[in-house]
Formats: structure tokens, sequence, C-alpha cells
């Protein structure tokens, strides 16, 4: 594709050295470390101009540490990168931009306060120093018109949805005239639907002469859109592929360099008692919207209730309801008949609730503790811990070496700093904690988030198992494939109400997209 | 107690000069945190600009350079906090205090070094009062406002010059930005570290400005400590004023006016009862505990306030 | 670290030493002296540790528990106020009565006043630091009104603003015999320190409370979900810190001047923030940073008035001190408690 736009002077693709196309990006041998760990262990890439090249790899791989090298977010121990044919340093943000990068992050880099105009010209608002907020929309919308990319200039980024701000994030680079573009995760908070939307604005970016790179682990995305693929894994190159000649298994197997673990099928235990029962539940976000709408459902004894739904749907705050860390503003929670809608977390867990919180860093652990100490959080002034009120250290360091062995924490030392260990191992604290202790009704949210798929695997298999010996257990999360593969039953929610609730063997990828973004189905 | 005490022309001209340490070391909190640093050093500052903006005008006789030395030094022992807070990423409420207890004894220690018991001297140069002439004919306005000290008008003036800077201008809007959002900043090339430097310079060179009033507009002298804490209820009128200029504006004139209502009802009394003058002096600190009790849900400070930002690989 | 920060003060303070005109050697020397030289110093800097140790401990409970208690000195103050009072007013009483009520009236008055400050946390979100701070510009003026021809006020033969004294049943006996140190002033008010000392200890490492206040300082979010209430632990660690330096204020009153006067606290508040943080908010060190600094107030005296250097190059030495502390000890526990490390970004 032959850009007509005179500043990058270019033909197509070819350069002065010889007649040979030379690919748009050579990254090669690049190396980073960060203290003990080595993210990029002489990692080559390579990227041909026009194309859509996808960065694969299970997290932890490097894929975002490479690209926040390629951005100048993060400086390279060793390597060399070679853009349109010529050596490079990229120091800095600046320096990426100047030479026509662009990133598109998972975390939006977003200002809130300010408008979507605003976000798009910062750093690069081309006038006087005074602000001029007409010029600024005006230079935006001609964008918007150019892309086919739609969003109120005006409006502040704080007050449009998740969707819409990934759009200001796109405008912001293709402002910057960034020809190489890279998106970290793009399809992250997305409903199946929006991400179609989002391909179509790839495919559109590519017409126009742009070169993408997509960092994802979602294989279905990379057959649906792109050209070629590299494979990271563990810091290294796993395999470079040309997308239409390969298949999803083939790219499974580079990143994990096994063949993934088939979860066994599961003997469906009679389902009887009622544990938790919701109705009516309402509840206000911490903006003072109403995040719950009138909730109705129940989970019964030996069963995974999966919560499926894009972020920002109400999940987080049912799932705090339940424990009591938010108000209820109206409807009833019950267990085993109870209501425990005005309880508060001590109550509640009293009653036999445990919770696996989405954030295990903040809301699941306190880092600065040993793992012996975290495993009693909640549980310090009960026997064998505390013995009339005094505390017994010598049994709490006893318990702890007995969990982590029993819960797999590696290494299972029960004085090591929670903050030094794996996430894997630290979700596995949680675990121990949680569930060692026979509860009726658990609550886990996000459960896998950041782990790799051995870790992952071990999350399920405690779960299934729990589920097993009678427990109910409401399974929050954003991973279609993980609420599919351990659910007997999904709701799916969509602004503050359960729009849905199938039973797992019917609820096909399509269904569930369709339900997520709020299409309701005819009654059957 | 009469209605005079309470609203007359003299207790409105005392809250203007009242108001405006504070509102300085408000204004100074404001261009900080809006830049996601809290000052809590401010205090500090205002003191030392206090004191060497004594001794620069013992030394040179000449108001400017004595309001320059204030503002150098300020800006000197905010450099500190700044290098504190950014660069060594310490907390920035300790590092702050532990300047604060070092401007304490710092000045407290040279001013008996270099003034002993006698004290500093009583000839120094002041910063001059503006007389506005035709105003000062007003009744009651003219009383209020037409005797101001120069530096009264100078926060006054200030106050628009830095919510204009904040709000209509490019680099007001990547200050708040890195206030904000600094990694969002960073991505797109704003250097976050070298902004909130400046911001935090300029920020101990406003409270030194204040400090400085203090020393040579109103007392014309130095006494150790004699801040009494208006840093502190600089921030404070800071966050009562959600973190504008114009509110912070306001904030002052109202602790401001708390604090002239104590001096105003110095001797009155309510029927027979005497008004106890020592409480009325809590007065300032009790409004500001209220205030900050009772809006504090309601406004909230930039996202990144107070919270050291992590680069890597950067300068 | 610690060791080096104190150094690295004292060589700062040395420079400004030179600076004026004076011997920083010679200085140094006489502040040493002035605190060890001979039993009878070694009494008087331990009577300056005493109210340090304690205030330390105040400011060190409420660290541990994620609050800054920047409102020591005022909590000192207002125990120091409340012991006078009563020991004051009920001077008839026998010790065994007496001493009871007035140490309960300190602790109280210093854990309710600081209490308030933990309750305006909890409820209503607002910074401690203000409040604490404001607290103790307040302090000051109602100790103005109370001791300057006020309530409390009462004649005495120093023509200075104080209170009665407060009943022989109330004091604290001096515990080393004039045989053995003549003059000396050291009171049983050391036991009560070093109880207090364990008392925090045990307090902080033996409860289930004491977890439970560390748990909240070190993950408050975790803590809450997993039934810990950060608000009520906030409040009851507020009213702890205030007890210790009530505490303080009260020992101070019955083992040193047995009475109340204006102006009688010479900042033990403020640098109980520099003990607390140089000793780690651990129950040795704060003993010993006390000890380093109650060193400094006594030495410094004796400083000023023979080698002619201000005392006040005491605080400076504090200050730097602490500004030491405070950048490379909290990048310490930031790095632990950090959110984001470089690993979370990696995908």
């Amino acid at each position: 594709m032959i850009d007509p736009r005179p500043e990058r002077a270019r033909t197509a693709g070819a350069t002065a050295v010889g007649t040979e196309r030379v690919p748009l990006l050579q990254m090669h041998g690049i190396r980073k470390r960060f203290g003990d760990l080595q993210a990029l262990d002489g990692v080559d890439l390579v990227v041909n101009e026009g194309e859509i090249h996808a960065l694969v790899g299970e997290n932890g791989a490097g894929k975002t540490t490479l690209m926040n090298v390629l951005y100048g977010l993060y400086r390279p121990d060793s390597g060399t990168i070679r853009y349109r044919g010529r050596d490079v340093r990229i120091s800095g943000p600046r320096d990426a931009i100047t030479l026509g990068i662009g990133m598109i992050h998972q975390h939006f880099m977003l200002v809130s306060p300010l408008t979507v105009a605003e976000n798009v010209v910062l750093g690069d608002e081309r006038g006087g120093p005074v602000l001029d907020d007409r010029a600024i929309e005006k230079r935006v919308r001609e964008l918007e018109e150019r892309f086919a990319i739609a969003v109120e200039p005006g409006a502040r980024v704080e007050d449009i949805p998740l969707g819409l701000q990934q759009r200001v994030e796109i405008l912001k680079v293709l402002y910057r005239g960034s020809d190489l573009l890279i998106f970290d995760e793009p399809t992250a908070v997305l409903t199946p639907q929006e991400v179609d939307e989002l391909f179509a604005i790839v495919r559109t970016l590519r017409d126009e002469g742009k070169t993408l790179i997509l960092i994802t682990h979602k294989l279905r995305e990379v057959m649906a859109v792109t050209d070629r693929v590299t494979v990271l894994r563990g810091g290294r190159n796993a395999g470079e592929l040309v997308t239409k000649q390969t298949t999803p298994a083939a790219i499974a197997r580079a990143m994990v360099g096994r063949e993934m673990k088939q979860l066994k099928a599961r003997a469906t235990p009679p389902r009887t008692e009622v544990i938790l029962d919701v109705r009516g539940l309402e509840a206000l976000s911490d903006r003072g919207s109403p995040a719950l709408r009138g909730i109705d459902f129940e989970i019964r004894s030996g069963e995974i209730l999966g919560i499926a739904g894009v972020g920002g749907n109400g999940q987080s705050e049912l799932a705090q309801c339940l424990l009591g860390l938010r108000k209820v503003a109206a409807g009833t929670i019950r267990i085993g008949g109870i209501d425990i809608s005005r309880d508060d977390p001590k109550r509640t867990r009293a009653r036999g609730v445990a919770y696996v919180p989405e954030d295990r860093r903040i809301e699941g652990l306190v880092l600065a503790f040993t793992v012996a100490d975290d495993f009693i959080l909640g549980k310090q002034d009960r026997p064998p811990y505390a013995m009339n009120g005094v505390l017994d250290p010598a049994a709490i360091l006893k318990a702890g070496g007995r969990l982590a062995v029993e819960y797999d924490v590696r290494p299972p030392n029960p004085r090591a700093i929670v903050a030094n260990l794996s996430g894997g191992n630290q979700q596995k604290v949680v675990l121990g904690r949680e569930l060692s202790e026979r509860p009726k009704l658990i609550v886990v949210s996000q459960p896998t988030r950041g782990l790799d798929i051995a870790a992952t695997e071990y999350v399920h298999e405690r779960l299934l198992e729990q589920r097993g010996q009678g427990a109910a257990i409401l399974l929050v999360s954003s991973e279609l494939d993980e609420i599919r593969a351990l659910s007997d039953r999904i709701a799916v929610m969509f602004e503050g109400r359960i729009v849905a609730v199938l039973d797992a063997a019917s609820a096909t990828e399509e269904r569930l997209g369709l339900l997520m973004a709020g299409h309701t189905e005819a009654a059957a | 107690m009469t209605v005079d005490q309470l609203i007359g022309a003299g207790v409105l001209a005392a809250t203007l000069r009242l108001a405006t340490p504070i509102l300085l070391a408000a204004l100074g909190g404001v261009v900080s945190e809006r830049a996601g640093v809290v000052n809590i050093a401010l205090e500090g500052c205002m003191l030392v600009g206090a004191f060497f903006g004594v001794v620069a005008a013992d030394q040179s006789h000449s108001v400017v350079v004595a309001l320059v030395a204030a503002m150098a030094v300020g800006a000197g022992l905010a450099a500190i906090h700044a290098v504190a807070a950014i660069h060594l990423r310490s907390d920035q409420i300790v590092s702050g205090m532990a300047l604060n207890i070092l401007a304490l004894g710092l000045t407290s220690y040279l001013d008996y070094q270099f003034y002993g018991t006698t004290g500093t001297p009583s000839d120094l140069a002041g910063v001059p009062d503006i007389e506005i002439a035709p105003l000062a004919a007003v009744p009651f306005i003219g009383d209020v406002i037409a005797h101001q000290n120069a530096i009264v008008w100078a926060g006054l003036a200030l106050v628009v010059l830095i919510q204009v800077f904040l709000f209509r201008t490019v680099p007001g809007l990547r200050l708040r930005a890195v206030g904000e959002h600094p990694r969002a900043a960073e991505t797109v090339g704003i250097a976050v570290r070298q902004t909130r430097y400046w911001a935090v310079i300029a920020s101990g060179m406003l409270a030194a400005l204040g400090g400085a009033y203090l020393s040579l507009s109103v007392a014309h002298s130095f006494t150790d400590g004699m801040t009494g804490g208006r840093g502190f209820i600089g921030l404070a009128a800071m966050i009562f004023g959600r973190w504008t200029p114009v509110g912070a504006l306001v904030a002052s004139l109202i602790f401001g006016y708390g604090t002239a209502l104590s001096f105003s009802l110095q001797g009155a009394s309510i029927g027979d009862v005497r008004v106890p003058v020592q409480l009325l002096s809590t007065l300032p600190y009790v409004l500001t505990i209220l205030a900050v009790a009772g809006f504090v849900g309601r406004s909230r400070p930039p996202a990144a306030d107070g919270i050291p930002y992590e680069t890597e690989g950067h300068a | 670290m610690p060791v080096a920060s104190v150094v690295f003060a004292l060589a700062i303070g040395a420079i400004f030493v030179l600076l004026s005109g004076h011997d920083p050697i010679a200085a140094y020397i006489d502040l040493f002296r002035g605190a060890f030289g001979s039993p009878y110093d070694i009494t008087e800097t331990l009577i300056q540790t005493i109210p340090l140790v304690l205030a330390g401990l105040a400011v060190a409970v409420a660290f541990r528990t994620g609050l800054f208690n920047i409102g020591a000195e005022s909590q000192l103050l207002i125990g120091a106020v409340a012991a006078g009072a009563v020991g004051a007013r009920f001077a008839d009483l026998p010790g065994f009565v007496l001493f009871p009520m007035v140490l309960a009236a300190g602790i109280g008055a210093g854990a309710g006043w600081a209490a308030i400050a933990g309750y305006l946390k909890a409820a209503r979100g607002v910074n401690e630091v203000i409040t604490t701070i404001m607290q103790n510009y307040i302090v000051v003026f109602v100790m103005h009104w109370l001791l300057q021809n006020g309530p409390m006020t009462a004649p005495n033969a120093l023509g200075t603003p104080a209170s009665a004294p407060i009943g022989a049943g109330a004091v604290l006996p001096i515990i080393i015999p004039n045989e053995l140190v003549p003059l000396t002033r050291l009171h049983a008010g050391i036991f009560l320190a070093i109880a207090a000392v364990v008392v925090f200890w045990f307090l902080l490492w033996r409860t289930p409370l004491g977890y439970e206040l560390r748990a909240v300082g070190l993950g408050a979010r975790a803590a809450a979900q997993a039934g810990i209430d950060p608000r009520t632990r906030t409040v009851i660690a507020m009213a702890i810190a205030g007890g210790f330096a009530g505490l303080a204020g009260m020992i101070q009153v019955t083992g040193v001047f047995h009475r109340v006067f204006d102006g009688f606290s010479s900042g033990y508040g403020f640098d109980a923030i520099a003990v607390a943080l140089l000793g780690k908010n651990s129950p040795i060190g704060i003993a010993l940073a006390a000890l380093l600094f109650g060193a400094f107030a006594r030495g410094g005296s004796i400083m000023q008035a023979n080698a002619g250097v201000s005392a006040q190059l005491v605080s400076v030495i504090e200050a730097v001190v602490l500004f030491v502390i405070a950048a490379e000890l909290i990048v310490r526990v930031l790095t632990a408690r950090r959110e984001r490390k470089p690993l979370e970004a990696i995908a």
C-alpha cells in the first residue's frame, strides 16, 4: 500500500538497500532483566510493512515487555532495533513517537477528568501556550472521519464507556501520525460484538497503510485477523508462523510447550439443598450510580454458577455485597435460610462463606506478612492460633507449614514473605486460607488472572474438588473459556441485571456474547 | 460584643491581611498537588522564607533582594522535598514533616547564632503598603482595601494567574495530567519528573513569599516558629477549596476571618461573661478540622496525588 | 542504616557549627559529656529519655496501623493537664487512691483526645495528619487559657504561669538515694516506661488485636475482606497511641515537675516521630533511639552553656536524621508493598 502523504517519504517497502524488501521492524537479541527475573532472553521479532502481526504467548512470556522496549518505556539490557532498515535507539516514548510507533495500551493511558479531545492531543498540542478547545476538537473530528472511528470529542473520558475509551486510545496514536501501531491485549474488556467492531477498525487501518502488532493470548482472534504470528515462551522465541498456514492447536502447542491438559469430565453430584438465595438485590457503585438493579438467583450445594459479563456490569459489586463489603440497598441474601444482607464480613464469613477476591495482591493478601500470617488472616482470634487472648506463634507456624505443603505453595516455607512469591503461589496461599475449612459458599472472582497454565490448572482442580465436596461456588470471570469449562449454569450480567441463566451445555460462545452485549433473547 | 466587632471594616481589612499567608501557602499546595506531590513541607518553606527574608533585608537593606532571597531559600527547601519525594520515592508525608522540623530547628538555631538573645533588628526594610488614593475616600470599602500591603495584592493576582495557568494553558494541562495519571503522561512523552520538580519548587517559592509577608510586612521581625501552623492551614484551605486557586482564596478568606474575629473580640463579653481570648485563638484550627471533616468527602484530590511515580530505565 | 544516618546527621551538624565559627569537636565533646559524663548526667539523660520512649511508642503504634500520629505532643500535654488537674484537686487523698486516679486521668485524656482524630479518619476519611497538627495548636492555646490567669492557675514562687502542685500521694518517688547520686531527679517513671515498652511488644506481636492492627497497617483492604474492620481498628490504634503519650505527660507531671506549667513540654512529641522512625517502630529500636535523643536533649543544653553553640543544633541534627531515615526506610517499605511491580507489567 502506498501512502500518499509526503511527510513519510518512502516507497512501498523498498529502501535503498538493494531491491530486497526490508522489513519495517527488526528486533534482534533483545534481553531484559528485572531483578531476579530474565523477562526477555535474546528475543527476535520481524514485522513486515502493511501486515497485521500477532505477538502471542502466555502471561509472563514477555510480550508486553518486548513492546514496552519498542515503545521506549523500558531500555533493553542488550539487543538491536532496526526500523526501516536503520539502527535506532529508542530511549523514551518521544523517540518512538517520532519514528512513527504508537501504542494502544491494555490499561488505557487516559486522564479521566480531561475530555476526549484533550486526551488525544496531550503532549502534542500544536498551538500556542493557550488552550484552544475549539481548534483541538476540530482536529479530532477530522481524524474521526478519516478513519471511521466515532467518539464525542467534548465528552470527559471518565463519562464514556470502556469500549469507546479504547477508540480514544487509537485516535491518540493516529493523531501523531503513527505508522506502526501496537495493540496490547485490546479485547480484554470487550464483548464479542465489540471485538468484531474493533477488528473492522483494524482492517481499515491496514488498508490505510498502517502496520499493526497485536499482543494477545486469544487464539481465535489471531486466526481471525492476523497475517503472521510470533510466539514467545518464557522470554524466548518459540515459533514464527504464517496464520493461513497454521492452526490454533499448533500455536497453543508453541505457547505452552506441551499439550494442554483436558479438564477431566466430572461426575454431576445430586443437587438438592439451596445454599445461597439472592432476591431483589440492589446496590450502588462507588460513584453513586446503581450497580445492581434487582438480582435474583440461587446456587445449590455442589454447583458452580458462573457469572459471565464484560467487566463493569456489576459483577464486582455483586461479590462485594455477598461478602458484606458493600452496603445492600434493597433485597435479601440468604445463606441456609438466614438473611445475611446486613452482616459485616466477619459475621458473613462465620456462616461459612469464603472469598477469593479478584485482586489478590491488594484484597487477598497482606503482602508484607509471612505465609503463615496470611494463612490466619481473619482467624487470628481463634484457637489454636490464639488461646485466652494471646497469640501462639508456634501453633501459627505449624499450621502454616502444613497448609503450605497441602496447597502446593512453593517454597513451602511458612516464614517466607508473601510478597516474594510468584503470582501462582500467592493465589495458592489465598486458596489455602479460604478453602481449608470446608466452606459452604465460595465467592471467586477472576481466580486465574495473571497466572500461568500450571497454576491455572491447579486453581481449577481445587475448585472442582470443593464442588465435589458439596460447596456452592459463585464464579465471576471475564475469561469465557474458564466460565464454560467450570460452570454448571451460567448467568450473564449486563448493566446490573442478570439477563439470562443458561445451562452450561446450551451456552454457546455466540449466545453468551450476544447476552453480554445486552441483546435480549426472544422467549424460547 | 458589637456588630462592628463582627463585620466592621476593621475586621474585614484584617481578614484580608490574615488570609494572605494562608492563601499563598494554599496556592503552593494547589500547584504541587495538582502535579501529584503532597508538599506538607510548606510550613517549613514559609518559615525559612520568613527568616531568610529578614536576614537578607538586614544585610542588603533592599526589599527586593529580601523577597528574592526568601523565595530562593523556600525553593531550595522545596527542592529537597522534591528530590526525596520524586527521585528517592520516599513517603511524601514523612519526608515533608522531616523538613518542617529541620526548618524549625535551623531557623531557631541560626536566629540564636546571628541575633542572640536580642532578637532581629528593628529597622528592617519592609514591604510597602499600597495606598489607593481614590478608593481611600470611599466609606467602608476604602477602609477595607485601600491600605493593603503589596503582597496582599500580589496574592490576589496570583490567584488569577494560577487559575488561568492550570485550566487554560497547555503547560497547565500537562501538569494536571501528570497529577492525575503520570504513566499516561509519560506515554505521550511528557517529562513527569521534571514537571513535578518545577511544581514543587514553585510551591516552595509561594509559601516562602507568604512567610516573608509575615516577617517583612506584618511583624517586621522574626521570632522562632512564627508561622504558627499557617502552612498547614493553607493545606486545609487547599482541600476545602477543592484544589483550585479560586477555591483556595475563598477558604483562606474564611479562615482569615476566623482569626480576625479572635482578635476583634478580645476583651469583649457576651453579657457578663468574658470571651476567653486564648480559646478564641483556637478558632482557625477548629474551623480547619471542621472544614476538612465536613467537606472532604465531596471533593477528591488529583488521582495520583501522594503516590510516588515509578519509572524504569529513564534518567 | 539507622546508624549511618545518625553519623551523617552529626557530620552535617558539624558543618553548621563550623560555619558559625565554633569548634565542632569541642561542641560534640560537650554534648557527650553533658549526656554521659557523670552518674548525675546519666540520670538526667534518662529523665529526658522516659517521655521520649513513651511518645515514640505513641507514634509507632499508629504507624504500625498505617496512621501518622503527628499529635503525640498534644496528647502528651493533655495527659499532663488531666493528671495535674486531678492530682491537685484531690491532693489530700492517700497515694494508693490518688496515684491510680492520676494515672487513669493522664492515660484516659491522651487516649480520648487522640481517638477524636482516629474517629474523624475512620468515619469521615479526614487525613489524620491535618487533624493531629491542628490539635497540637489547639492544646497549646487551651493551656494558655488554663494556666494564664485561668481556671487552673495557682500562685507559685517562680512567678511562671502554673497550676497548683499535685498531692504527695501522686508523686513518683526518686529511685536512687541521694548518697549514691546527689541531687538526682531520676524517678520511678522509668519503670513505667519499661513496662510500656513491654506492653507495646506484647500487644502488637502476642495479641489478636495487635495482629489486626498490623494487618490494617500493611494491607487494609485484605484485612477488611477478612473481617477486620479498618475503621474500628483506626480508632483503637489512635486511642492506644494517645494513651502512651498521655502517660508520658502524666509522668512528667508526677515525676519531674509535680505541677503543670505553661510551655513545659520541650517538643517531645515531635522528637517522637524521629524516635519511632529511627527505631523502626519496634520496641528495642525505639528504646535506643529515645536514649540517643534523650542524650541530645540533655547534652544540648550543656553544650549551649559551655560552647556557646545553640541547643537548637540538636534540632537540626534530629531533623537530618529523620529526613535520611524517612527517605531510605520508606523506600524499602514501599518496595514490599508496591502494587505494581515491573513483573506485573509483563504479559
